[in-house]
């Protein structure tokens, strides 16, 4: 509430304090009429994305094959089926590997990227900004298409560069091999996702103002003690900005593994996710489909909350 | 970094510019193959691989995958849904944030954090529930089916964007158009959404990439061909075109060309909303 205050002191002053009008009793009336202005919102909102969410609770509680008209109450069994299920496994090891690796990189990518595009030192920084950011506005279907194509064993252009560059030992069926296959769906996610934090600490980069930096130059610190003391500090609320969207947004990884490997070689790519597509939508499970859509949307709530709660203060 | 001998600046903006583009590059280096591929020859491609200089040029490939891959009606599609989705998504979220932001709205904090909590939520909790909605309604397998979701998902981010600028309009402004006799609608319509012009681009780009590039409700409702949206088309297309890698790149410029050509024009304002929907820790 603490830029309300400010505005609520304004207004007295405004209005003669003598006795002609009289004080006002409730500073902060509520408009009933506001109710019309946020309606049609909340309506949307509310039918197609809580209400839906909400049945989907109820299913998770049912053996509901999707089409049949009858669904039979079984309390918990679904979610007793998660903890035999092996590839519930599988899916929960991938989602948080997937999770680590497409949030850390991307934030150190992008915060390295940041520093060298604040720097003074490079010349057309803009333009390479929007070359790094691009990747992110594509649809993530091409992106799979795309790395599909690069990562084609026989004549895709990762291996030729390989045996190019004489490295022909390293050549590999990369998506189509377990041992490989989730690393690789990793990789366009970084290509995609460096461009957002790269903004977010560019932005903050430059708004930590340079006297600090200078004063702290003419203290005697050193590039890394100004690193270190100044900018480090500088970025923390973007840390957590970039760390809590990201968390949010890998931990939902869809497109890219169902593009791209379609949750094979084998079950080995699996994620939460494609797993629970899977069981609705080809093994007609749906009420074990939903419980596994309720516990990553109960993870993904539970991690953004501290945002969402940093969002609604004023 | 810096050399035992002081390098003059030249050299090291030189130095370092030339590295950071050589990254650029390396970066940019995926769609650059794609270009390439597009452009050249089946038998080129066969004969002299993907990371070479095209021996012979030609067009053909963009008109064949155009055809094959269907783009005039994906192109249709998802131009069509995004040009609804886009203005009516904006339009709700706009009042709600100006509930939000200006009209003391009762219960404005847990509306906020009810609203706000939806950028958390995953799809996959909705789209089970969704799609028999829809359903019951013989609305899937139709582009007006993809509306309720694609707005309701779109709602708490744009809400959240734009209620951080109708927040900044000064109190004062709105205290002295309603001394002048201006309703709350006038309010809005003549002060808010001018002001916040910026802010209304932004979060319209904003959402008409998120549109544009949605695949997993469009994987769900829609099951003919001609209602595919571009992602969807993209994902059959790919199949169909999986040995034919000339074909391949062409389809693959044809989906993302526009959008990057968009994304070129517009940058400044998507920069801007994502740092302002992102500025407060």
């Amino acid at each position: 509430m603490t830029t309300a205050i400010p505005a609520e002191a304004a207004r007295p002053a405004r209005t003669p304090r003598p006795t002609t009008t009289p004080p006002r009793r409730r500073p902060r009336r509520h408009r009933p009429s506001a109710w019309a202005y946020a309606a049609p919102a909340l309506l949307v909102y509310t039918g197609f994305l809580v209400y839906p969410a909400l049945q989907s609770v109820y299913l998770s509680l049912t053996s509901w094959d999707g089409i049949t008209p009858d669904k039979e109450f079984v309390g918990l069994d679904n979610y007793r089926h998660l903890a035999d299920d092996p590839v519930i496994g599988t899916a929960v090891r991938n989602n948080l590997l997937w999770t680590l690796v497409t949030i850390l990189l991307p934030m150190l990518l992008g915060l390295a990227l940041a520093l060298a595009l604040n720097s003074r030192l490079v010349r057309g920084r803009s333009f390479l900004r929007t070359v790094f950011y691009a990747p992110a506005v594509l649809p993530l279907v091409s992106v799979a298409t795309i790395w599909g194509w690069l990562y084609n064993p026989t004549d895709g252009a990762i291996n030729e560069a390989l045996t190019t560059l004489g490295l022909e030992a390293l050549t590999h069926a990369w998506l189509g091999d377990d041992s490989t296959a989730l690393w690789a769906t990793m990789v366009p996610a970084v290509w995609v996702r460096t461009g957002f934090p790269l903004l977010l600490y560019l932005a903050a980069l430059q708004g930590i103002p340079r006297e600090l930096h200078e004063s702290a130059a003419m203290d005697g610190a050193n590039a890394w003690q100004r690193f270190r003391h100044v900018t480090l500090p500088g970025l923390r609320p973007t840390n957590h900005i970039v760390l809590a969207l990201s968390l949010i947004e890998s931990f939902k990884v869809f497109d890219l593994i169902y593009a791209l490997t379609y949750g094979g070689p084998g079950r080995s790519t699996q994620v939460l996710g494609t797993w629970m597509y899977f069981n609705v939508f080809q093994y007609y499970q749906s009420g074990y489909g939903a419980a596994i859509a309720v516990v990553i949307t109960l993870v993904a709530v539970f991690v953004g909350i501290p945002y969402v709660l940093s969002q609604t203060k004023d | 970094m810096a050399a035992t001998i002081p390098a003059s600046r030249t050299v090291r903006t030189v130095g370092a510019s030339v590295a950071l583009g050589l990254l650029g590059l390396v970066w940019f280096a995926p769609l650059l193959v794609l270009v390439t591929t597009a452009l050249r020859t089946g038998a080129d491609l066969a004969s002299s691989g993907t990371i070479s200089w095209p021996g012979s040029w030609t067009l053909d490939n963009f008109a064949d995958a155009w055809k094959i891959g269907d783009f005039s009606t994906t192109y249709r599609n998802s131009l069509l849904i995004a040009v609804v989705k886009v203005p009516l998504g904006v339009a709700v979220s706009a009042l709600l944030a100006y509930a939000l932001a200006k009209l003391d709205l009762r219960f404005r904090r847990s509306v906020m954090f009810f609203v706000f909590l939806g950028l958390t939520v995953p799809l996959y909790i909705a789209i089970v529930p969704l799609f028999t909605m829809l359903r019951s309604v013989y609305l899937t397998d139709t582009l007006a089916g993809l509306l309720p979701a694609y707005l309701a998902f779109g709602i708490p981010f744009t809400t959240l964007v734009l209620h951080q600028f109708f927040r900044r309009v000064p109190d004062e402004l709105i205290e002295a158009a309603r001394i002048d006799g201006a309703g709350d609608f006038r309010i809005f319509w003549q002060f808010m959404l001018p002001l916040a012009l910026p802010a209304l681009v932004t979060v319209a780009i904003l959402d008409t990439v998120a549109t544009w590039n949605e695949l997993l409700i469009a994987l769900i409702m829609l099951s003919s061909p001609e209602n595919s949206t571009l992602p969807l088309g993209m994902l059959n297309f790919s199949g169909a075109f999986s040995t034919n890698h000339t074909g391949l790149s062409a389809g693959i410029l044809i989906a993302v060309v526009p959008i990057l050509v968009l994304y070129a024009l517009l940058q400044r304002w998507i920069v801007g909303g994502l740092t302002a929907g992102a500025v407060k820790g």
